[in-house]
């Protein structure tokens, strides 16, 4: 199989693109997928943190692209899953220290040994951006229905289209059915609307999210939780596979469903 | 400044509390026996340290001065004139620590991606929280809790230790030795602790004063 390069980006800070790397990495991982993560922020890494690997790194990207150590040694086995790899981002030096260049020869390295790579995008339009799409095949746009996200994603879909990168999907994180239903929150159709591209997902607020983060355990591992239900989904999606949306309704215990039925009934 | 080499009672003294640094009694030293050419021939001098503790290490450096110079150094009958008993420590941690010139004092927290290196000791006032990192030739003494990665002995000094009021690392290094605490267990220890590396391997342990 053709390994794809997937860039995870947003524009605007706090969305959840490191979330949803974690958690779409380790649920392609689940499927015996082979997947490295690469966290490109740096000076702000969390993406090590997210996974829980935190102690473990002893290389990180900087010291990759200065030849200061070799790929193999940087990469960070994951603890749960075997094909899940972590190339960490260096916390003491800043954005400047790679350029766009050595992150194209990285991705092109990593193609030969892995079936997914993806990597996440610090927020912001400027050299971190730069550097995370150079060596990306297709991006991944997360946005929160909130004006400022939809706003900020939109510029970046049209940055991406200027580089090159035609086909974004769209990642639509943190929603809350019942705000929507009562028109306090942005639809999906609105939102749709204003960026015209494919929505590869929908992902709930879910409170596992806080506590599997905090946990360094990414959500996905959770049967329970919504949003990692949703990542598994989206997931199957990355890969080709055709998935009907989720139903986002919150109303999912059987009383409500049993309500529903009597009405199609009737 | 009063001399570092003082003759008194047809004894000759060295007075560890005329200087502040170690450096600066060795340069007074050598500079002193000097100019005072071969007055001194063949005698033999002791040392008054006061309430400051010399090293091993300290104490042969002192010698070779001494020697260069015909001069020997005369060991005193009882330990306390070195310093080791007196002070009341361990000494054989401190025969252990190995002997760095320079000290750095950091009086301040280390926040995330701050970085320190040092080629010899420093010393943190403050904490060092996760994403900071402390790097130093020597040995690392935080007085707060250390929750980042710390590297002592980075030019492999072996017998260099870390020592914190609060151990709680995301990862220790010492000279080519990488740790990180277990993973799924949460290891709670409300005392100051000292890592070193103890018959090839990390080692724990309280720390006595």
């Amino acid at each position: 199989m053709k390994s794809r390069v997937l860039v995870v980006t947003s524009g605007k800070g706090g969305v959840g693109k490191t979330t949803t790397t974690a958690n779409l990495g380790t649920a392609l991982a689940m499927m015996g997928k082979k997947v490295v993560l690469l966290d490109t922020d740096i000076g702000l890494r969390n993406l090590d943190v997210v996974l829980g690997l935190e102690n473990r790194i002893v290389f990180d990207i900087v010291d990759v692209v200065n030849a200061k150590c070799k790929l193999k040694q940087a990469l960070i086995r994951d603890k749960r899953f075997e094909g899940l790899c972590l190339l960490p981002a260096a916390q003491t030096k800043d954005k400047s220290a790679v350029t766009p260049h050595q992150m194209k020869n990285l991705t092109n390295e990593l193609r030969s040994d892995f079936d997914y790579i993806l990597v996440d995008c610090p927020a912001g339009i400027e050299q971190g951006f730069r550097n995370a799409i150079a060596g990306a095949d297709d991006a991944i746009v997360v946005a929160t229905p909130e004006v400022s996200s939809v706003r900020d994603a939109d510029r970046i879909i049209g940055l991406l289209e200027a580089a090159g990168l035609n086909k974004s999907r769209l990642i639509i994180n943190r929603l809350r059915s019942k705000m929507v239903k009562r028109g306090d929150m942005m639809n999906i159709e609105d939102i749709l609307d204003i960026l015209s591209i494919d929505l590869l997902g929908v992902v709930p607020e879910d409170e596992v999210i806080v506590i599997s983060t905090n946990r360094g355990e990414p959500a996905v591992m959770e049967n329970a939780s919504r949003a990692g239900a949703a990542y598994r989904r989206i997931a199957r999606r990355v890969t080709g596979e055709e998935v009907p949306m989720f139903n986002l309704d919150d109303s999912n215990n059987i009383l409500d469903r049993f309500k529903k039925l009597l009405k199609l009934a009737r | 400044m009063s001399a570092v080499l003082k003759s008194s009672n047809g004894k000759m003294q060295i007075n560890m509390q005329s200087c502040r640094t170690f450096a600066e009694i060795k340069d007074q030293l050598e500079e002193q026996l000097k100019t005072a050419g071969d007055f001194w021939l063949g005698g033999g001098v002791s040392i008054e340290t006061g309430h400051k503790v010399l090293s091993s290490k300290q104490l042969e450096e002192i010698q070779t001065i001494l020697s260069g110079h015909g001069l020997h150094l005369q060991t005193n009958d009882s330990e306390a004139s070195t310093g080791f008993e007196s002070s009341g420590h361990d000494p054989s941690l401190f025969e252990q620590l190995p002997y760095y010139e320079d000290t750095a004092l950091i009086c301040k927290s280390l926040r995330s991606g701050q970085k320190i290196f040092t080629e010899g000791n420093v010393v943190i006032l403050g904490d060092v929280n996760p994403g900071a990192e402390v790097v130093a030739g020597g040995n690392i003494l935080v007085m707060g809790s250390l929750r980042g990665m710390v590297h002592a002995g980075v030019f492999g000094d072996d017998a260099a230790l870390v020592a914190a009021y609060r151990l709680s690392p995301t990862q220790l290094r010492i000279a080519s030795h990488i740790t990180r605490p277990p993973d799924g267990e949460l290891i709670v220890v409300q005392c100051p602790e000292l890592a070193r590396i103890r018959g090839g391997k990390v080692c724990i342990e309280k720390l006595k004063i």
